[in-house]
């Protein structure tokens, strides 16, 4: 395809969305096509754009000779692409039903849909300054959604996120100065900084990566920049389930890889004190997000705890700069993304059904709500890591990755995965198991008529579920495929 | 010479799942089986004084389909999915009664299982990297020229891995959730846990020893003793608190807790001797602890007792269910010629012919000792059942002897006592020749 058809993909769902409250849809029915017309039609440009990648990059807008706005396809913004492009229309659908009984919805789906074409815009970004203003531009519009509810804690939430991530993009930005006065090329290239022969100052870079790293990293939820992702729960939980476990954390993720693998270059950093840094971070927020879970009763809580976690097990696997080592964080980014929706879907079908927030008080729902449990209890076991379904794949990757790389770090972040998998065994297992055996006698909380959602909330769990085993079973021919995405980034 | 394994599924071009219908694993199925068919007929009976019986019946079996794969993995990846797959099934038989209690124990169970199947994971990411095959295969698969320079990795991981099997098999520090389980479960269910389930923590421990690290990988290393002097502090520790329990069920399940590890001791040897003693004590205290557990559930079924000081005069009311239980005892403590003798001497035997000082003699104290105190903890049970001395005077109601069905199964569990003892030759005889291809 053509490579303008790529700030079309990008641009057409921010259009769209920015249309919804100018129409004004007084009839949920006409705005639920209209949103669900966008949405696939990006869909299918992106996967059109993924398929046959243009060649090359595209330059939207120039802002000075080596500052401009530009989109490619390659293979590692193809690995975010397909994981939006699958989940989008469908958490779309869930969103339908979810947002049925809330107000304001024509000023929701517009924000809703245009973080679609951000999302987009950041896995297509040549560059770093196109992925940098796209993230600044996804947390913008993401605030909307956050404090949708207008809620005092909404506010709150709102006012915290944008603290952390306008202190994070300012990190980034300096980040991105340093980085680019003392060498480094603003283009993503196979191999970064390793590729070229630049004169390059070493101490400086660091402290750019670094500066990066954490800036870029707020979305990505390591610590210290972690705790905005508890609290951004009190949005609706389509908000919390597609952007807060899937698009804005994993666009952090992403960036990180971006800058590490095509901007830096992994022998640049290998060995260094910057790489032992940021890898004790990301094994330190492992253990602390799978800590926090297990101690936090809040249903949603937990979950934006246990993404935490599951967020530093992708940054342990891309930092520790062996192709294995990026492949597995890649591949866990694909498979937590499917289990942690399902989680939060569950979650949210819960609540609406329920009322219940806590997590204590679901005993005996498995009985009231069958279906929704079971795929909880599918994508639970996935991410506890029960061979052969997805989450174990992954974790499989990251562990070989370790043991393969060896090294104090490698197997300090095998030991703090492995610890983590024991609690997230608990956190989530737990939960099952009160809600399928009740204490005898027991009369379920909540309200009486809690049944099964609707089918527009069924459709995408019973898809998940299934999704959980089939990419266990084929996560083989996945990681191949990745491994082929991404070759070229090591030299 | 091994059969090429049945594979069902590639995940990875190194990773299947794949099984094998070796010696080992079909001997240990066959056990398995057979406990789990006169578990079951004295279940239907038992299963008058529960509620939710299709869901008890349903992860039963569910449970045994597991242990089949358990017992069929032709390799370690397969063999960690259905240990895992194991806990979660039997589960639900621990919280049965849906009490609080039972509950906790459950979970208490289920974490210290994941516990140990997470440790048990870590073997599998080693080995999977420093291996010439992802197969079982005896001797080990070790490469050497991808270990070297990593052995005392590789023992450690070796170690942790043995460790987190253990939990299955009541091995310290892992064992506490033998004594809160046990009590909970319906009697059938504390029968085969105890019986089974355990020993699916020491086929896992076989096979991590003897067919992945290799017997000769370990041999005489800081890992072999730290594993014996393990074992040896689980035994004695086991006893003891089963001799101080006043709770007949939770007495059992440290007697378990003990007595699995007189199985583990064995293997930790690596010799033929003890190995086959090992195997031995696996069918034999799989035989005797059943058969407790369900005099136990006798005795629960019809006088709802269950402390061990109440139990006095109950030789006169259920004279069956207690003859059968003084067998057991016999057996258990390791009088001749019930079965229980022939396997603690061939474990004794092989510790003493092991060299490996100081334990090749402190083995054989320690199963001494815990022997008296298995004798301390099991006889005054039946010496009070029946003679109950003269100013004892019955208070509660003669509720009678238990149901035929419950009484048959305990008494055929009593017969193959008897049985198993005399005729054990022949059973050492096939585990000595099955030690002899294990440890080539």
């Amino acid at each position: 395809m053509s490579g303008y058809w790529i700030p079309i993909a990008i641009f057409l769902p921010i259009l769209g969305g920015v249309l919804i409250p100018l129409i004004g849809f007084s009839r949920a029915k006409t705005r639920e096509i209209y949103v669900m017309s966008v949405v696939l039609a990006t869909s299918f440009l992106s996967a059109g754009l993924m398929v046959a990648p243009p060649e090359g990059a595209v330059s939207v807008v120039s802002i000075t000779r080596t500052i401009d706005i530009a989109f490619y396809v390659d293979g590692l913004g193809t690995v975010f692409g397909v994981l939006v492009t699958f989940l989008w229309p469908l958490a779309t659908l869930y969103a339908f039903e979810y947002m049925a009984h809330e107000h304001r919805r024509n000023t929701f789906f517009a924000y809703y849909t245009m973080t679609y074409g951000l999302t987009l815009g950041i896995a297509f970004s040549a560059n770093l300054i196109t992925m940098y203003l796209f993230c600044e531009l996804l947390t913008l519009v993401t605030l909307p959604l956050i404090t949708h509810t207008r809620t005092k804690a909404a506010y709150v939430a709102g006012v915290k996120y944008l603290i952390y991530f306008v202190a994070g993009a300012t990190a980034a930005f300096v980040g991105i100065i340093l980085f680019f006065v003392n060498g480094g090329g603003l283009d993503f290239v196979p191999g970064g900084l390793s590729a070229g022969t630049a004169d390059i100052a070493p101490g400086i870079l660091g402290a750019s990566f670094l500066l990066m790293f954490f800036g870029f990293g707020a979305k990505a939820a390591i610590f210290p920049v972690q705790d905005w992702l508890p609290s951004a729960g009190v949005a609706p939980t389509p908000v919390t389930a597609l952007l807060h476990a899937v698009a804005v954390v994993k666009s952090g993720v992403f960036a990180i890889a971006r800058l590490t693998y095509y901007s830096f270059g992994a022998a640049l950093l290998e060995g260094t004190l910057v790489q032992k840094i940021a890898l004790s971070f990301a094994i330190f927020t492992i253990l602390y997000g799978a800590i926090m879970a297990w101690k936090e009763v809040h249903f949603k809580r937990r979950l934006a705890y246990s993404t935490i976690s599951n967020l530093s097990y992708m940054i342990f696997g891309i930092l520790l700069l062996t192709p294995a080592g990026l492949v597995a964080g890649l591949l866990h980014m694909l498979f937590h993304g499917i289990m942690k929706i399902a989680l939060f879907f569950v979650a949210g079908a819960v609540a609406c059904q329920s009322g219940l927030h806590n997590v204590t008080d679901l005993r005996g729902y498995g009985r009231r709500m069958p279906r929704t449990f079971a795929v909880f209890t599918m994508a639970s076991l996935s991410l506890m890591g029960v061979a052969p379904l997805c989450g174990f794949m992954s974790k499989w990757y990251l562990a070989q990755a370790a043991v393969a790389r060896g090294g104090m770090y490698a197997y300090l972040g095998l030991v703090a995965i492995l610890i983590a998998a024991v609690f997230t065994a608990i956190y989530l297992l737990t939960i099952v198991l009160r809600a399928y055996f009740p204490p005898k006698g027991y009369e379920p909380a909540g309200q009486t008529e809690a049944k099964d959602p609707g089918l527009y909330m069924q459709i995408p769990l019973g898809l998940f579920a299934l999704a959980v085993v089939l990419l266990g079973l084929f996560a083989w021919p996945l990681a191949e495929w990745i491994r082929s995405a991404v070759a070229g980034t090591f030299l | 010479m091994q059969e090429t394994p049945f594979v069902l599924l590639t995940l990875t071009e190194s990773l299947t799942l794949a099984f094998r219908a070796d010696t080992l694993g079909s001997a240990f199925l066959t056990l398995a089986l057979l406990m789990w068919i006169a578990v079951g007929i004295y279940a239907l009976r038992y299963k008058d004084h529960q509620e939710n019986n299709g869901r008890f019946f349903a992860f039963y079996i569910l449970t045994l389909v597991m242990l089949l794969g358990l017992s069929f993995a032709a390799n370690y990846m397969t063999m960690y999915l259905f240990f895992e797959m194991m806990t979660l099934c039997s589960v639900p038989l621990v919280l049965h009664n849906g009490s609080a209690k039972a509950n906790s124990a459950a979970k208490k169970y289920l974490f210290y299982s994941i516990f140990g199947a997470t440790l048990g994971l870590i073997g599998l990411f080693f080995i999977h990297a420093y291996s010439v095959s992802s197969d079982f295969l005896p001797g080990g698969v070790l490469d050497a020229a991808k270990i070297a320079g990593n052995e005392e990795l590789l023992r450690t991981v070796a170690f942790f891995a043995v460790m987190g099997f253990g939990a299955k098999a009541g091995l310290f520090p892992l064992h506490a959730w033998l004594p809160a389980a046990h009590p909970v479960a319906p009697s059938p269910a504390s029968a085969v846990l105890s019986g089974v389930i355990t020993k699916a923590g020491v086929f896992c421990i076989i096979r991590v020893i003897y067919f992945q690290f290799g017997a000769d990988f370990l041999r005489d290393t800081w890992v072999q003793r730290s594993w014996i002097a393990v074992a040896l502090l689980t035994i004695l520790m086991g006893s003891l608190m089963a001799f101080r329990e006043k709770q007949l069920k939770t007495r059992l399940a440290y007697s378990t807790v003990s007595q699995v590890s007189y199985v583990l001791l064995g293997l930790f040897f690596l010799n033929e001797a003890a190995f086959a003693g090992a195997l031995l004590h696996v069918l034999y205290h799989s035989v005797l602890k059943d058969g407790l557990f369900l005099s136990a559930g006798n005795i629960l079924y019809q006088t709802r007792l269950e402390y061990v000081g109440d139990l006095k005069g109950l030789g006169r009311q259920m004279p069956l269910t207690l003859s059968c239980f003084a067998i057991f005892s016999l057996g258990l403590t390791g009088i001749p010629p019930f079965a229980g003798f022939l396997s603690k001497w061939e474990l004794a035997t092989g510790a003493l012919s092991s060299g490996l000082l100081p334990y090749a003699w402190l083995a054989p104290a320690v199963l001494l000792i815990s022997a008296m105190l298995t004798a301390g903890y099991l006889f005054p049970i039946v010496i009070h059942g029946f003679f109950p001395g003269r100013a004892y005077r019955s208070e509660g109601p003669d509720t009678g002897e238990a149901p035929v069905a419950m009484v048959g199964v305990v008494g055929v569990l009593a017969a193959a006592t008897v049985v198993l003892g005399l005729f054990g030759g022949p059973i050492l005889k096939f585990f000595l020749d099955l030690a002899g291809t294990v440890l080539l």
